[in-house]
């Protein structure tokens, strides 16, 4: 009876005890985390280069490379930095491949970006990086149209400044 | 030409003002380093190769950019110089390259002999099978793309203070939800508090006799002090795969960003331990609600028991506030809910001049510390 009181007691003011401290509150925050403000939607956008091509007016890129034996893809942020990469040289994706080159092997690097940028959390890309005649070829839509079925959306929501 | 343009702008004679130019200050001297295209000839413009594309001239202007130079980039100017980093993974023994090269090359030949993908790959209907694609990469090139997004999220920045290293181990984690789903944990994910209310089952895979530490951190959270993090979950010497077995030091608390902060990242750890290591300094009492009893630093704590683990493997993931949030708030860590809100740094005007040229009236508006505004009062 009485020990049992009592262990009850202790544990109460024990909880008591350790949160009492909790109410303390600072009243500025600084969250850290440089993904913060880009994912909601409040971070900068270089504006500067409306003269030059291509704009850096992105969080961030999606460059596609075509040489004449591979094909890459990368998603970039606008100091150059690259975040997600995906590449056909790669041994993970060349096994699969008849040739690394060509407009399947667009189509499923799209697939596998897609994929591994939802992986890390990019949502939105910027896809004005490609030369306009040669946005119409085949290769490129079928990246594009692998990358949107993906579910990787290719035009990045607009800063909010109010 | 320059010398008595020189002269009139120093002595103000045109007009009676002076203009300053700093270029005409400047004594003309010969440039600090190689000018670009010098190495052209252009004597002979017909011999020279040309370039018949935009797509070769872009790749190649492109290249040229990113290259260090000997005058001020904006390049230069935005990012810092890179420092050497210490490299704490875990060490790796050098692979036999040749052989499996050759194996490589054996597979790519059967590929090119193989009539029916060449018809497939030309009728464009070929599909990867991508969770075959993903288990090679994880094995391949993961840990480095793993690297780099954690780089990106500032992940060694803020927990090892510019050390890296590569999550050589692929950690598996997964949230289970009530209707049988599971939700991952891969680098970067988004996941909603209420989704992370129970534990995850973590999985990796480790050698019978080994022993493990899992960390769950919150470097964003912390609602006293910016530097430090907030210890959500630790377990240490796991034998083997399994967490239950593991002592639990500090036992699971459910994710909580408050309200208005945005994005936290929530990062899972795995250490390899060489031996069983002792953490009675680290216990927390079993129900630890108490946050400055999980108040951490990972820099601290790595750097005590740096001798005998190491890092192996890396898993993280974005986290939002959501209305499960308000419960932990109120239930397990009995306290009021905070609540902030996103404070604009101020607009940046440059230093007031005395007689600004070209600007309108609203100019002195922007240095009065009073709201009076002279525009769109009528």
């Amino acid at each position: 009876g009485l020990r049992f009181a009592s262990t009850t007691a202790t544990l109460k003011t024990e909880t008591e005890a350790d949160t009492s401290e909790n109410e303390v509150v600072a009243p500025d925050f600084t969250n850290r985390n440089p993904r913060n403000l880009e994912q909601l939607a409040l971070a900068r956008k270089e504006r500067g280069w409306k003269t030059t091509w291509p704009k850096r007016e992105f969080w961030h890129r999606l460059r596609l490379e075509r040489t004449q034996h591979y094909v890459e893809a990368f998603v970039e942020r606008c100091n150059g930095d690259v975040v997600v990469s995906a590449s056909t040289r790669e041994w993970a994706i060349k096994r699969h491949l008849y040739s690394p080159k060509g407009v399947t092997a667009c189509r499923n690097l799209g697939r596998v970006m897609a994929q591994r940028c939802l992986e890390a959390g990019i949502n939105f890309v910027n896809f004005k990086a490609v030369i306009p005649w040669e946005y119409r070829c085949d290769s490129i839509q079928e990246f594009e149209k692998a990358m949107q079925e993906g579910g990787v959306i290719l035009r990045e929501p607009r800063r909010i400044y109010q | 030409m320059a010398a008595p343009l020189l002269s009139a702008a120093l002595c103000g004679v045109r007009g009676g003002r002076a203009f300053g130019t700093a270029a005409a200050l400047c004594r003309r001297a010969a440039p600090l380093g190689p000018m670009p295209n010098e190495d052209i000839d252009v004597s002979n413009l017909e011999a020279l190769e040309k370039y018949r594309s935009f797509t070769r001239y872009f790749r190649l202007a492109e290249k040229e950019s990113r290259k260090p130079r000997w005058w001020k980039t904006y390049r230069q100017h935005t990012s810092p110089p890179a420092e050497p980093k210490t490299d704490i993974s875990l060490p790796r023994d050098k692979l036999l390259r040749a052989k499996e090269i050759k194996e490589r090359k054996k597979i790519l030949k059967e590929n090119h002999q193989n009539a029916e993908m060449e018809r497939a790959a030309r009728l464009r209907t070929v599909l990867i099978p991508l969770d075959e694609v993903r288990a090679e990469w994880e094995k391949t090139s993961g840990p480095f793309h793993k690297q780099r997004v954690a780089e990106h999220c500032g992940i060694f920045r803020d927990l090892f203070k510019g050390a890296t290293f590569t999550p050589w181990v692929t950690l598996r984690v997964e949230y289970s939800q009530e209707d049988e789903h599971f939700v991952p944990v891969y680098y970067g994910n988004m996941v909603a508090p209420s989704e992370a209310s129970s534990p995850p089952a973590v999985s990796y895979e480790a050698d019978k006799g080994s022993l493990w530490t899992l960390l769950l951190t919150n470097p964003d959270g912390h609602l006293r002090n910016t530097d430090s993090e907030y210890l959500h979950w630790l377990v240490t010497n796991i034998p083997g795969n399994d967490i239950k077995l593991g002592k639990e030091i500090c036992h699971y608390l459910p994710p909580f960003p408050a309200m208005g902060t945005g994005y936290h990242r929530f990062i899972f750890l795995l250490f390899k331990q060489d031996c069983p290591i002792d953490f009675s300094e680290d216990i927390r009492p079993m129900p630890c609600h108490s946050l400055k009893m999980r108040t951490f630093s990972t820099f601290d704590f790595y750097r005590k028991h740096e001798d005998a683990m190491t890092p192996a493997g890396l898993a993280f993931f974005q986290c939002q506030w959501d209305s499960s949030v308000t419960w932990v708030f109120h239930q397990l860590l009995n306290m009021r809910e905070p609540v902030f809100e996103f404070v604009r740094p101020p607009v940046y005007h440059p230093p007031q001049l005395k007689f600004p040229r070209h600007q309108p009236l609203r100019y002195l508006d922007r240095y009065r510390d009073t709201e009076e505004p002279t525009y769109g009062i009528y």
